[in-house]
Protein backbone atom coordinates (compact mmCIF):
# COMPACT_ATOMS: atom_id res chain seq x y z
CA UNK A 1 0.00 0.00 0.00
CA UNK A 2 2.73 2.38 1.08
CA UNK A 3 4.88 1.58 -1.95
CA UNK A 4 1.95 2.08 -4.30
CA UNK A 5 0.92 5.39 -2.71
CA UNK A 6 4.45 6.79 -2.89
CA UNK A 7 4.83 5.73 -6.51
CA UNK A 8 1.48 7.28 -7.41
CA UNK A 9 2.61 10.58 -5.92
CA UNK A 10 5.85 10.36 -7.89
CA UNK A 11 3.74 9.94 -11.01
CA UNK A 12 1.97 13.20 -10.26
CA UNK A 13 -1.23 11.77 -8.79
CA UNK A 14 -2.61 13.40 -5.66
CA UNK A 15 -3.04 10.46 -3.30
CA UNK A 16 -5.07 10.22 -0.10
CA UNK A 17 -5.03 7.04 1.97
CA UNK A 18 -7.94 6.31 4.34
CA UNK A 19 -7.13 3.64 6.89
CA UNK A 20 -7.71 2.50 10.44
CA UNK A 21 -6.21 4.39 13.38
CA UNK A 22 -4.14 2.12 15.59
CA UNK A 23 -3.93 4.67 18.44
CA UNK A 24 -0.14 4.91 18.19
CA UNK A 25 -0.21 7.21 15.19
CA UNK A 26 -1.80 10.59 14.69
CA UNK A 27 -5.00 11.13 12.79
CA UNK A 28 -3.28 12.83 9.85
CA UNK A 29 0.05 12.21 8.26
CA UNK A 30 1.71 13.74 5.23
CA UNK A 31 4.91 11.94 4.31
CA UNK A 32 6.49 11.65 0.87
CA UNK A 33 3.48 13.53 -0.45
CA UNK A 34 1.05 10.81 0.63
CA UNK A 35 -1.76 12.19 2.77
CA UNK A 36 -2.99 9.59 5.21
CA UNK A 37 -6.15 9.90 7.31
CA UNK A 38 -6.61 7.39 10.09
CA UNK A 39 -10.02 6.73 11.52
CA UNK A 40 -11.18 5.03 14.70
CA UNK A 41 -14.48 3.26 15.27
CA UNK A 42 -16.96 5.44 17.18
CA UNK A 43 -18.61 2.25 18.43
CA UNK A 44 -15.98 0.89 20.78
CA UNK A 45 -17.62 -2.36 21.82
CA UNK A 46 -18.41 -5.07 19.30
CA UNK A 47 -19.67 -8.62 19.09
CA UNK A 48 -17.58 -9.52 16.05
CA UNK A 49 -15.40 -8.37 13.20
CA UNK A 50 -18.43 -7.88 10.97
CA UNK A 51 -20.16 -5.31 13.17
CA UNK A 52 -16.79 -3.61 13.70
CA UNK A 53 -16.13 -3.31 9.97
CA UNK A 54 -19.66 -2.23 9.09
CA UNK A 55 -19.72 0.63 11.59
CA UNK A 56 -16.21 1.72 10.57
CA UNK A 57 -17.48 2.32 7.03
CA UNK A 58 -19.38 5.48 7.99
CA UNK A 59 -16.15 6.99 9.26
CA UNK A 60 -14.53 6.07 5.95
CA UNK A 61 -17.37 7.87 4.20
CA UNK A 62 -17.00 10.88 6.46
CA UNK A 63 -13.28 11.40 5.86
CA UNK A 64 -13.49 10.47 2.17
CA UNK A 65 -16.26 13.06 1.76
CA UNK A 66 -14.03 15.57 3.55
CA UNK A 67 -11.26 14.89 1.02
CA UNK A 68 -13.78 15.25 -1.81
CA UNK A 69 -15.22 18.57 -0.64
CA UNK A 70 -11.80 19.98 0.35
CA UNK A 71 -10.58 19.17 -3.16
CA UNK A 72 -13.51 21.10 -4.70
CA UNK A 73 -15.19 17.82 -5.59
CA UNK A 74 -12.22 16.69 -7.67
CA UNK A 75 -11.74 13.08 -6.72
CA UNK A 76 -11.43 10.95 -9.83
CA UNK A 77 -11.13 7.46 -8.46
CA UNK A 78 -11.36 5.31 -5.35
CA UNK A 79 -9.30 2.14 -5.06
CA UNK A 80 -10.74 -0.15 -2.35
CA UNK A 81 -8.59 -2.95 -0.98
CA UNK A 82 -10.52 -6.08 -0.08
CA UNK A 83 -14.09 -6.24 1.22
CA UNK A 84 -13.83 -4.15 4.38
CA UNK A 85 -14.56 -0.73 2.90
CA UNK A 86 -16.70 -1.85 -0.04
CA UNK A 87 -19.91 -0.46 1.53
CA UNK A 88 -18.29 2.98 1.76
CA UNK A 89 -16.93 2.77 -1.81
CA UNK A 90 -20.40 1.87 -3.12
CA UNK A 91 -22.13 4.71 -1.26
CA UNK A 92 -19.50 7.22 -2.40
CA UNK A 93 -19.99 6.05 -5.97
CA UNK A 94 -23.79 6.32 -5.79
CA UNK A 95 -23.76 9.65 -3.96
CA UNK A 96 -20.83 11.51 -5.49
CA UNK A 97 -20.39 9.73 -8.80
CA UNK A 98 -16.82 8.64 -8.05
CA UNK A 99 -16.02 5.35 -9.79
CA UNK A 100 -14.12 2.73 -7.84
CA UNK A 101 -11.71 -0.11 -8.42
CA UNK A 102 -11.90 -3.16 -6.20
CA UNK A 103 -8.44 -4.60 -5.57
CA UNK A 104 -9.10 -8.16 -4.51
CA UNK A 105 -6.38 -9.48 -2.22
CA UNK A 106 -8.16 -12.59 -1.02
CA UNK A 107 -11.62 -14.14 -0.94
CA UNK A 108 -13.78 -15.24 1.97
CA UNK A 109 -14.33 -18.61 0.30
CA UNK A 110 -10.58 -19.33 0.56
CA UNK A 111 -10.05 -17.71 3.96
CA UNK A 112 -12.96 -19.67 5.46
CA UNK A 113 -11.94 -22.95 3.81
CA UNK A 114 -15.38 -23.35 2.32
CA UNK A 115 -17.32 -22.62 5.50
CA UNK A 116 -20.67 -21.03 4.75
CA UNK A 117 -22.11 -19.77 8.03
CA UNK A 118 -24.26 -16.61 8.05
CA UNK A 119 -21.05 -14.76 8.99
CA UNK A 120 -19.20 -16.02 5.88
CA UNK A 121 -22.26 -15.42 3.72
CA UNK A 122 -22.41 -11.79 4.81
CA UNK A 123 -18.78 -11.20 3.84
CA UNK A 124 -19.26 -12.99 0.53
CA UNK A 125 -22.29 -10.84 -0.20
CA UNK A 126 -20.22 -7.72 0.43
CA UNK A 127 -17.51 -9.07 -1.89
CA UNK A 128 -20.18 -9.70 -4.51
CA UNK A 129 -21.56 -6.18 -4.07
CA UNK A 130 -18.07 -4.78 -4.61
CA UNK A 131 -17.54 -6.85 -7.74
CA UNK A 132 -20.92 -5.82 -9.13
CA UNK A 133 -20.52 -2.10 -8.43
CA UNK A 134 -16.79 -1.71 -9.17
CA UNK A 135 -15.72 -0.33 -12.53
CA UNK A 136 -12.84 -2.80 -12.59
CA UNK A 137 -11.27 -5.49 -10.44
CA UNK A 138 -7.52 -5.68 -9.97
CA UNK A 139 -6.00 -9.00 -8.92
CA UNK A 140 -2.45 -10.26 -8.60
CA UNK A 141 -2.63 -13.58 -10.42
CA UNK A 142 -4.43 -15.42 -13.20
CA UNK A 143 -5.51 -17.96 -10.60
CA UNK A 144 -7.33 -15.29 -8.57
CA UNK A 145 -9.02 -13.98 -11.70
CA UNK A 146 -10.25 -17.46 -12.56
CA UNK A 147 -11.50 -18.03 -9.00
CA UNK A 148 -13.48 -14.78 -9.10
CA UNK A 149 -14.98 -15.70 -12.45
CA UNK A 150 -15.83 -19.16 -11.14
CA UNK A 151 -17.36 -18.10 -7.82
CA UNK A 152 -18.93 -14.74 -8.50
CA UNK A 153 -19.55 -15.02 -12.26
CA UNK A 154 -17.79 -11.76 -12.98
CA UNK A 155 -17.10 -11.23 -16.70
CA UNK A 156 -13.36 -11.93 -17.15
CA UNK A 157 -12.83 -8.73 -19.13
CA UNK A 158 -13.80 -6.75 -16.01
CA UNK A 159 -10.78 -8.19 -14.17
CA UNK A 160 -7.23 -7.05 -14.76
CA UNK A 161 -4.28 -9.13 -13.59
CA UNK A 162 -1.28 -7.09 -12.44
CA UNK A 163 1.51 -9.08 -10.88
CA UNK A 164 3.37 -7.19 -8.15
CA UNK A 165 6.56 -8.81 -9.48
CA UNK A 166 6.07 -7.37 -12.93
CA UNK A 167 8.48 -4.65 -14.05
CA UNK A 168 5.47 -2.80 -15.44
CA UNK A 169 3.66 -2.96 -12.09
CA UNK A 170 3.06 0.75 -11.48
CA UNK A 171 2.61 1.44 -15.20
CA UNK A 172 -0.14 -1.19 -15.42
CA UNK A 173 -1.88 0.18 -12.34
CA UNK A 174 -1.78 3.70 -13.77
CA UNK A 175 -3.25 2.42 -17.01
CA UNK A 176 -6.08 0.74 -15.14
CA UNK A 177 -6.72 3.91 -13.13
CA UNK A 178 -6.81 6.07 -16.24
CA UNK A 179 -9.12 3.69 -17.99
CA UNK A 180 -11.64 3.91 -15.12
CA UNK A 181 -11.24 7.57 -14.19
CA UNK A 182 -11.58 8.46 -17.86
CA UNK A 183 -15.24 7.81 -17.40
CA UNK A 184 -15.44 4.68 -19.50
CA UNK A 185 -17.51 2.72 -17.00
CA UNK A 186 -18.45 5.46 -14.57
CA UNK A 187 -22.10 6.41 -14.35
CA UNK B 1 -35.74 29.30 0.35
CA UNK B 2 -37.77 29.42 -2.83
CA UNK B 3 -38.42 25.75 -3.49
CA UNK B 4 -40.27 23.55 -1.02
CA UNK B 5 -38.55 22.05 1.98
CA UNK B 6 -37.65 18.40 1.46
CA UNK B 7 -36.77 15.68 3.94
CA UNK B 8 -35.62 12.11 3.58
CA UNK B 9 -36.91 9.90 6.41
CA UNK B 10 -35.07 6.69 7.18
CA UNK B 11 -37.03 4.03 9.03
CA UNK B 12 -36.75 0.27 9.22
CA UNK B 13 -40.55 -0.10 9.26
CA UNK B 14 -43.31 1.65 7.36
CA UNK B 15 -46.82 0.33 6.64
CA UNK B 16 -47.58 -2.36 5.61
CA UNK B 17 -44.44 -3.46 7.49
CA UNK B 18 -45.45 -2.93 11.14
CA UNK B 19 -43.28 -4.25 13.94
CA UNK B 20 -43.64 -1.61 16.60
CA UNK B 21 -44.56 2.02 17.12
CA UNK B 22 -42.08 3.54 14.66
CA UNK B 23 -44.09 2.48 11.61
CA UNK B 24 -47.33 4.35 12.45
CA UNK B 25 -45.29 7.27 13.83
CA UNK B 26 -43.32 7.78 10.61
CA UNK B 27 -46.43 7.20 8.49
CA UNK B 28 -48.49 9.84 10.31
CA UNK B 29 -45.62 12.32 10.63
CA UNK B 30 -44.73 11.99 6.93
CA UNK B 31 -48.25 12.44 5.56
CA UNK B 32 -48.88 15.37 7.90
CA UNK B 33 -45.62 17.01 6.80
CA UNK B 34 -46.68 16.47 3.19
CA UNK B 35 -50.00 18.20 3.93
CA UNK B 36 -47.97 21.09 5.31
CA UNK B 37 -46.10 21.53 2.05
CA UNK B 38 -42.99 19.51 2.86
CA UNK B 39 -41.69 17.10 0.23
CA UNK B 40 -41.14 13.82 2.06
CA UNK B 41 -39.13 10.83 0.84
CA UNK B 42 -39.37 7.77 3.06
CA UNK B 43 -36.68 5.11 2.63
CA UNK B 44 -37.56 1.87 4.38
CA UNK B 45 -37.17 -1.91 4.24
CA UNK B 46 -39.01 -3.91 1.62
CA UNK B 47 -42.04 -6.02 2.47
CA UNK B 48 -43.68 -8.90 0.60
CA UNK B 49 -46.29 -7.51 -1.79
CA UNK B 50 -45.47 -3.85 -1.17
CA UNK B 51 -44.13 -1.95 -4.21
CA UNK B 52 -40.53 -0.74 -4.38
CA UNK B 53 -41.71 2.79 -5.01
CA UNK B 54 -45.13 4.31 -4.44
CA UNK B 55 -46.75 7.58 -3.47
CA UNK B 56 -48.80 7.30 -0.26
CA UNK B 57 -50.85 10.37 0.73
CA UNK B 58 -48.37 12.63 -1.03
CA UNK B 59 -45.33 10.89 0.46
CA UNK B 60 -42.76 9.24 -1.81
CA UNK B 61 -42.03 5.82 -0.32
CA UNK B 62 -39.00 3.79 -1.43
CA UNK B 63 -38.62 0.23 -0.17
CA UNK B 64 -35.06 -0.97 -0.38
CA UNK B 65 -33.78 -4.51 -0.51
CA UNK B 66 -33.17 -5.44 3.11
CA UNK B 67 -30.48 -8.05 3.70
CA UNK B 68 -32.19 -11.42 3.24
CA UNK B 69 -29.47 -14.02 3.73
CA UNK B 70 -29.46 -15.64 7.15
CA UNK B 71 -27.72 -13.31 9.62
CA UNK B 72 -25.54 -14.19 12.60
CA UNK B 73 -27.81 -12.11 14.89
CA UNK B 74 -30.30 -9.24 14.81
CA UNK B 75 -27.79 -6.41 15.32
CA UNK B 76 -25.52 -7.67 12.53
CA UNK B 77 -28.56 -7.88 10.27
CA UNK B 78 -29.34 -4.26 11.12
CA UNK B 79 -25.87 -3.12 10.03
CA UNK B 80 -26.02 -5.24 6.86
CA UNK B 81 -29.49 -3.92 6.02
CA UNK B 82 -28.13 -0.39 6.50
CA UNK B 83 -25.47 -1.02 3.82
CA UNK B 84 -28.24 -1.60 1.27
CA UNK B 85 -30.46 1.17 2.58
CA UNK B 86 -27.65 3.70 2.43
CA UNK B 87 -26.59 2.62 -1.04
CA UNK B 88 -30.10 2.95 -2.44
CA UNK B 89 -30.87 6.17 -0.55
CA UNK B 90 -27.67 7.71 -1.97
CA UNK B 91 -28.78 6.78 -5.49
CA UNK B 92 -32.22 8.32 -4.86
CA UNK B 93 -30.75 11.59 -3.61
CA UNK B 94 -28.47 11.71 -6.64
CA UNK B 95 -31.40 11.04 -8.96
CA UNK B 96 -33.10 14.08 -7.37
CA UNK B 97 -30.03 16.22 -8.18
CA UNK B 98 -29.23 16.34 -4.49
CA UNK B 99 -32.48 18.19 -3.74
CA UNK B 100 -32.98 16.76 -0.27
CA UNK B 101 -32.56 19.38 2.44
CA UNK B 102 -32.39 17.22 5.56
CA UNK B 103 -32.08 13.60 6.62
CA UNK B 104 -34.14 12.27 9.51
CA UNK B 105 -33.41 8.85 11.08
CA UNK B 106 -35.70 6.98 13.46
CA UNK B 107 -33.84 4.96 16.10
CA UNK B 108 -30.47 3.19 15.92
CA UNK B 109 -31.93 0.70 13.42
CA UNK B 110 -31.04 3.16 10.64
CA UNK B 111 -28.19 4.97 12.42
CA UNK B 112 -25.31 3.97 10.15
CA UNK B 113 -27.21 4.68 6.92
CA UNK B 114 -28.20 8.12 8.21
CA UNK B 115 -24.74 9.06 9.47
CA UNK B 116 -23.12 8.13 6.17
CA UNK B 117 -25.69 10.08 4.13
CA UNK B 118 -25.20 13.12 6.32
CA UNK B 119 -21.49 13.19 5.56
CA UNK B 120 -21.46 12.32 1.88
CA UNK B 121 -24.16 14.88 1.07
CA UNK B 122 -23.30 17.30 3.91
CA UNK B 123 -26.83 17.97 5.04
CA UNK B 124 -28.39 18.58 8.47
CA UNK B 125 -29.26 15.32 10.16
CA UNK B 126 -31.99 14.63 12.72
CA UNK B 127 -32.58 11.63 14.94
CA UNK B 128 -35.76 10.67 16.74
CA UNK B 129 -35.03 8.41 19.68
CA UNK B 130 -38.13 6.30 20.22
CA UNK B 131 -36.48 4.12 22.84
CA UNK B 132 -33.05 3.23 24.17
CA UNK B 133 -31.24 -0.05 24.68
CA UNK B 134 -30.37 0.89 28.24
CA UNK B 135 -34.07 1.54 28.94
CA UNK B 136 -35.36 -1.54 27.15
CA UNK B 137 -32.96 -3.84 28.97
CA UNK B 138 -32.93 -1.92 32.23
CA UNK B 139 -29.13 -1.53 32.09
CA UNK B 140 -26.33 -2.80 29.86
CA UNK B 141 -25.42 -6.39 30.67
CA UNK B 142 -23.71 -7.82 27.58
CA UNK B 143 -21.41 -6.59 24.82
CA UNK B 144 -24.33 -6.97 22.41
CA UNK B 145 -26.30 -4.40 24.38
CA UNK B 146 -23.27 -2.16 24.88
CA UNK B 147 -22.65 -2.14 21.13
CA UNK B 148 -26.22 -1.02 20.44
CA UNK B 149 -25.96 1.57 23.19
CA UNK B 150 -22.76 2.97 21.63
CA UNK B 151 -24.41 3.03 18.22
CA UNK B 152 -27.28 5.04 19.74
CA UNK B 153 -24.76 7.37 21.38
CA UNK B 154 -23.02 7.84 18.03
CA UNK B 155 -26.35 8.58 16.35
CA UNK B 156 -27.24 11.26 18.90
CA UNK B 157 -23.70 12.68 18.57
CA UNK B 158 -23.98 12.99 14.79
CA UNK B 159 -27.51 14.43 14.84
CA UNK B 160 -27.96 18.18 14.73
CA UNK B 161 -31.01 17.84 16.94
CA UNK B 162 -32.35 14.82 18.79
CA UNK B 163 -36.14 14.55 18.98
CA UNK B 164 -37.95 12.66 21.75
CA UNK B 165 -41.67 12.14 22.20
CA UNK B 166 -41.98 13.04 25.88
CA UNK B 167 -40.22 15.15 28.51
CA UNK B 168 -39.46 11.90 30.27
CA UNK B 169 -37.62 10.56 27.19
CA UNK B 170 -35.78 13.87 26.80
CA UNK B 171 -34.30 13.57 30.27
CA UNK B 172 -33.71 9.84 29.86
CA UNK B 173 -31.84 10.28 26.56
CA UNK B 174 -29.92 13.22 27.97
CA UNK B 175 -28.82 11.09 30.89
CA UNK B 176 -28.07 7.99 28.82
CA UNK B 177 -25.79 9.72 26.30
CA UNK B 178 -24.66 12.82 28.19
CA UNK B 179 -26.09 15.23 25.63
CA UNK B 180 -26.19 19.02 25.98
CA UNK B 181 -29.63 20.30 26.88
CA UNK B 182 -30.10 22.44 23.77
CA UNK B 183 -29.59 19.46 21.49
CA UNK B 184 -32.80 17.79 22.61
CA UNK B 185 -36.29 18.76 21.52
CA UNK B 186 -39.58 17.31 22.71
CA UNK B 187 -42.18 16.76 20.03
CA UNK B 188 -45.07 14.61 21.25
CA UNK B 189 -46.29 11.52 19.51
CA UNK B 190 -49.66 11.99 17.88
CA UNK B 191 -52.89 10.10 17.55
CA UNK B 192 -55.46 10.02 14.79
CA UNK B 193 -58.88 10.92 16.21
CA UNK B 194 -60.66 10.34 12.87
CA UNK B 195 -60.22 6.57 12.94
CA UNK B 196 -62.22 6.45 16.18
CA UNK B 197 -65.02 8.80 15.18
CA UNK B 198 -65.73 6.49 12.23
CA UNK B 199 -66.13 3.53 14.57
CA UNK B 200 -68.17 5.42 17.12
CA UNK B 201 -71.08 5.94 14.72
CA UNK B 202 -72.73 2.54 14.41
CA UNK B 203 -74.40 0.48 17.10
CA UNK B 204 -71.70 -1.52 18.83
CA UNK B 205 -73.86 -3.45 21.30
CA UNK B 206 -73.73 -6.58 19.18
CA UNK B 207 -69.95 -6.27 18.89
CA UNK B 208 -69.66 -5.62 22.61
CA UNK B 209 -71.43 -8.86 23.44
CA UNK B 210 -68.49 -10.83 22.05
CA UNK B 211 -66.45 -9.63 25.01
CA UNK B 212 -68.80 -8.95 27.93
CA UNK B 213 -72.36 -9.40 29.18
CA UNK B 214 -74.56 -6.34 28.60
CA UNK B 215 -74.65 -5.56 32.33
CA UNK B 216 -70.85 -5.84 32.71
CA UNK B 217 -68.67 -2.75 32.33
CA UNK B 218 -65.57 -3.29 30.17
CA UNK B 219 -62.14 -2.65 31.66
CA UNK B 220 -59.69 -2.67 28.76
CA UNK B 221 -55.97 -3.35 28.69
CA UNK B 222 -54.04 -3.10 25.40
CA UNK B 223 -50.35 -3.91 25.12
CA UNK B 224 -47.66 -6.52 24.99
CA UNK B 225 -47.99 -9.02 27.83
CA UNK B 226 -44.58 -8.29 29.33
CA UNK B 227 -43.47 -7.51 32.84
CA UNK B 228 -42.89 -3.77 32.43
CA UNK B 229 -46.49 -3.23 31.28
CA UNK B 230 -47.72 -4.19 34.77
CA UNK B 231 -50.70 -6.35 33.73
CA UNK B 232 -50.21 -8.48 36.85
CA UNK B 233 -50.84 -5.37 38.96
CA UNK B 234 -54.09 -4.78 37.09
CA UNK B 235 -55.24 -8.39 37.52
CA UNK B 236 -54.55 -8.12 41.25
CA UNK B 237 -56.68 -4.97 41.40
CA UNK B 238 -59.75 -6.62 39.86
CA UNK B 239 -61.16 -8.35 43.00
CA UNK B 240 -61.33 -4.97 44.74
CA UNK B 241 -63.08 -3.41 41.75
CA UNK B 242 -65.64 -6.21 41.67
CA UNK B 243 -66.70 -5.41 45.24
CA UNK B 244 -68.20 -2.16 43.91
CA UNK B 245 -68.94 -2.73 40.23
CA UNK B 246 -69.83 -5.54 37.87
CA UNK B 247 -67.13 -5.56 35.22
CA UNK B 248 -65.08 -7.64 32.81
CA UNK B 249 -61.37 -7.19 32.19
CA UNK B 250 -60.46 -7.57 28.51
CA UNK B 251 -56.75 -8.07 27.85
CA UNK B 252 -55.62 -7.45 24.27
CA UNK B 253 -52.13 -8.42 23.17
CA UNK B 254 -49.61 -11.17 23.48
CA UNK B 255 -46.30 -11.75 25.15
CA UNK B 256 -44.11 -14.01 27.19
CA UNK B 257 -46.22 -13.45 30.35
CA UNK B 258 -49.42 -14.84 28.87
CA UNK B 259 -49.26 -18.23 30.63
CA UNK B 260 -48.21 -16.72 33.96
CA UNK B 261 -51.04 -14.21 33.75
CA UNK B 262 -53.73 -16.73 32.90
CA UNK B 263 -52.64 -18.95 35.79
CA UNK B 264 -52.72 -15.91 38.08
CA UNK B 265 -56.27 -15.20 36.88
CA UNK B 266 -57.31 -18.79 37.61
CA UNK B 267 -55.67 -18.78 41.01
CA UNK B 268 -57.55 -15.76 42.29
CA UNK B 269 -60.83 -17.09 40.88
CA UNK B 270 -61.38 -14.55 38.11
CA UNK B 271 -61.64 -16.92 35.15
CA UNK B 272 -65.14 -15.64 34.29
CA UNK B 273 -64.18 -11.99 34.74
CA UNK B 274 -61.03 -11.80 32.62
CA UNK B 275 -60.78 -12.42 28.90
CA UNK B 276 -57.58 -12.77 26.87
CA UNK B 277 -58.15 -11.95 23.21
CA UNK B 278 -54.56 -12.27 21.95
CA UNK B 279 -53.71 -10.06 18.96
CA UNK B 280 -56.72 -8.45 17.29
CA UNK B 281 -56.96 -6.58 13.98
CA UNK B 282 -57.03 -2.77 13.86
CA UNK B 283 -60.76 -2.53 13.35
CA UNK B 284 -61.61 -4.75 16.32
CA UNK B 285 -59.10 -2.91 18.49
CA UNK B 286 -60.59 0.49 17.69
CA UNK B 287 -64.13 -0.71 18.32
CA UNK B 288 -63.02 -2.19 21.64
CA UNK B 289 -61.40 1.09 22.61
CA UNK B 290 -64.63 2.91 21.77
CA UNK B 291 -66.69 0.40 23.80
CA UNK B 292 -64.42 0.36 26.84
CA UNK B 293 -65.91 1.90 29.98
CA UNK B 294 -62.39 2.41 31.25
CA UNK B 295 -58.95 1.86 29.67
CA UNK B 296 -56.14 1.04 32.04
CA UNK B 297 -52.40 1.52 31.43
CA UNK B 298 -50.73 0.08 34.54
CA UNK B 299 -47.12 0.23 33.19
CA UNK B 300 -44.09 0.03 35.46
CA UNK B 301 -41.87 1.59 32.72
CA UNK B 302 -43.29 3.62 29.84
CA UNK B 303 -41.27 5.94 27.54
CA UNK B 304 -44.40 7.44 26.00
CA UNK B 305 -47.65 5.48 26.40
CA UNK B 306 -49.36 5.82 23.03
CA UNK B 307 -52.09 3.41 24.09
CA UNK B 308 -53.34 5.93 26.66
CA UNK B 309 -53.60 8.57 23.93
CA UNK B 310 -55.48 6.16 21.68
CA UNK B 311 -57.98 5.49 24.44
CA UNK B 312 -58.41 9.22 24.99
CA UNK B 313 -58.99 9.70 21.26
CA UNK B 314 -61.60 6.92 21.41
CA UNK B 315 -63.32 8.84 24.24
CA UNK B 316 -62.67 6.08 26.73
CA UNK B 317 -61.80 7.32 30.25
CA UNK B 318 -58.23 6.35 31.21
CA UNK B 319 -56.61 5.18 34.42
CA UNK B 320 -52.81 5.16 34.19
CA UNK B 321 -49.88 4.59 36.50
CA UNK B 322 -48.04 7.79 37.32
CA UNK B 323 -44.78 7.08 35.48
CA UNK B 324 -42.71 8.09 32.43
CA UNK B 325 -44.62 9.55 29.51
CA UNK B 326 -47.97 8.66 31.07
CA UNK B 327 -47.42 11.24 33.80
CA UNK B 328 -47.28 13.93 31.12
CA UNK B 329 -50.16 12.71 28.96
CA UNK B 330 -52.69 12.55 31.78
CA UNK B 331 -53.62 15.36 34.13
CA UNK B 332 -55.09 13.83 37.26
CA UNK B 333 -58.82 14.40 37.79
CA UNK B 334 -58.94 16.41 34.56
CA UNK B 335 -58.09 14.17 31.61
CA UNK B 336 -57.76 10.87 33.44
CA UNK B 337 -56.91 9.19 36.71
CA UNK B 338 -53.34 8.62 37.86
CA UNK B 339 -52.64 5.76 40.22
CA UNK B 340 -49.51 4.91 42.17
CA UNK B 341 -47.07 2.73 40.22
CA UNK B 342 -47.11 -0.98 41.06
CA UNK B 343 -50.01 -0.53 43.50
CA UNK B 344 -53.15 -2.68 42.93
CA UNK B 345 -55.15 -0.84 45.62
CA UNK B 346 -54.50 2.54 44.07
CA UNK B 347 -55.35 1.18 40.62
CA UNK B 348 -58.59 -0.42 41.95
CA UNK B 349 -59.58 2.89 43.53
CA UNK B 350 -59.10 4.74 40.23
CA UNK B 351 -60.96 2.16 38.14
CA UNK B 352 -63.87 2.00 40.61
CA UNK B 353 -64.19 5.77 40.69
CA UNK B 354 -64.56 5.91 36.91
CA UNK B 355 -66.95 2.94 36.75
CA UNK B 356 -69.42 4.04 39.43
CA UNK B 357 -69.50 7.77 38.79
CA UNK B 358 -70.80 8.46 35.26
CA UNK B 359 -70.56 12.22 35.70
CA UNK B 360 -66.88 11.94 36.57
CA UNK B 361 -66.21 9.53 33.70
CA UNK B 362 -67.84 11.93 31.24
CA UNK B 363 -65.90 14.87 32.61
CA UNK B 364 -62.50 13.23 32.10
CA UNK B 365 -63.44 11.68 28.78
CA UNK B 366 -64.50 15.06 27.38
CA UNK B 367 -61.42 16.87 28.67
CA UNK B 368 -59.12 14.09 27.44
CA UNK B 369 -60.56 14.20 23.94
CA UNK B 370 -60.08 17.96 23.79
CA UNK B 371 -56.49 17.60 25.04
CA UNK B 372 -55.72 14.99 22.40
CA UNK B 373 -57.04 17.19 19.63
CA UNK B 374 -55.05 20.20 20.82
CA UNK B 375 -51.71 18.76 21.81
CA UNK B 376 -51.40 15.38 20.14
CA UNK B 377 -52.74 16.41 16.80
CA UNK B 378 -50.57 15.24 13.89
CA UNK B 379 -51.03 18.45 11.98
CA UNK B 380 -49.68 20.44 14.89
CA UNK B 381 -46.83 17.97 15.38
CA UNK B 382 -45.93 18.25 11.69
CA UNK B 383 -45.82 22.04 11.97
CA UNK B 384 -43.55 21.78 15.01
CA UNK B 385 -41.28 19.39 13.14
CA UNK B 386 -41.21 21.61 10.08
CA UNK B 387 -40.19 24.55 12.28
CA UNK B 388 -37.35 22.49 13.71
CA UNK B 389 -36.11 21.66 10.20
CA UNK B 390 -36.32 25.30 9.14
CA UNK B 391 -34.54 26.60 12.24
CA UNK B 392 -31.70 24.17 11.75
CA UNK B 393 -31.50 24.92 8.02
CA UNK B 394 -31.11 28.56 8.97
CA UNK B 395 -28.19 27.73 11.28
CA UNK B 396 -26.79 25.41 8.63
CA UNK B 397 -26.92 28.07 5.93
CA UNK B 398 -24.25 29.98 7.86
CA UNK B 399 -21.95 26.96 8.13
CA UNK B 400 -19.20 26.11 5.64
CA UNK B 401 -21.09 22.94 4.76
CA UNK B 402 -23.74 25.04 3.06
CA UNK B 403 -21.26 26.54 0.58
CA UNK B 404 -21.21 23.77 -2.06
CA UNK B 405 -25.00 23.90 -2.20
CA UNK B 406 -24.96 27.64 -2.82
CA UNK B 407 -22.51 27.04 -5.70
CA UNK B 408 -24.56 24.36 -7.34
CA UNK B 409 -27.82 26.29 -7.05
CA UNK B 410 -26.15 29.19 -8.87
CA UNK B 411 -25.13 26.83 -11.62
CA UNK B 412 -28.62 25.42 -11.93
Amino acid sequence: MRELAVKLVKNGIETHVVTYHDYLTGQFEDTDGVKTVRIANPVRIHIGVLTWVLTLNQEVERVAANVYYDASKQVDLIDAYDWHFIPAAVTLKKALNIPFIYSVESLEEHRAHGANTPFNMAIKSIEWLGMFEAAKLLVKSDWMRDEIVRMHKVPPQKIKVISPKSTHWIKSILEAYKCVAGGITAR
Amino acid sequence: MSRELSVMMLTWEFPPRIIGGISPHVYNLSRSLAKNGVKVYVVTCDFPGAPQHETVDGVEVYRTDSYKNPSPDFATWVYLMNVNMQKEAAAIVRSLDGKVDVFHAHDWLVATAGIGLKHVFRRPFFATMHSTEIGRRNGLHFDYERMIHETEAWLTYEAWKVICCSDYMVSHVRWAFGLPEDKLIMVPNGVNTEVYSKNGKGDLSQFRRRFALPEEKIILFVGRLVYEKGIHVLVNAIPKVLEKANAKLVIVGNGYMKDQLSSLVGRIGLANKVMFTGFVDDDTLRKLQVCADVSVVPSLFEPFGIVALEAMAARSPVVVSDTGGLSEIVEHDVSGVKAYVDNPDSLAWGITKVLIDDGYANWIRTNAYKRVQEKYNWNRIAQQTKNIYNNVLNEYSKSFWAQPIAESSQEG
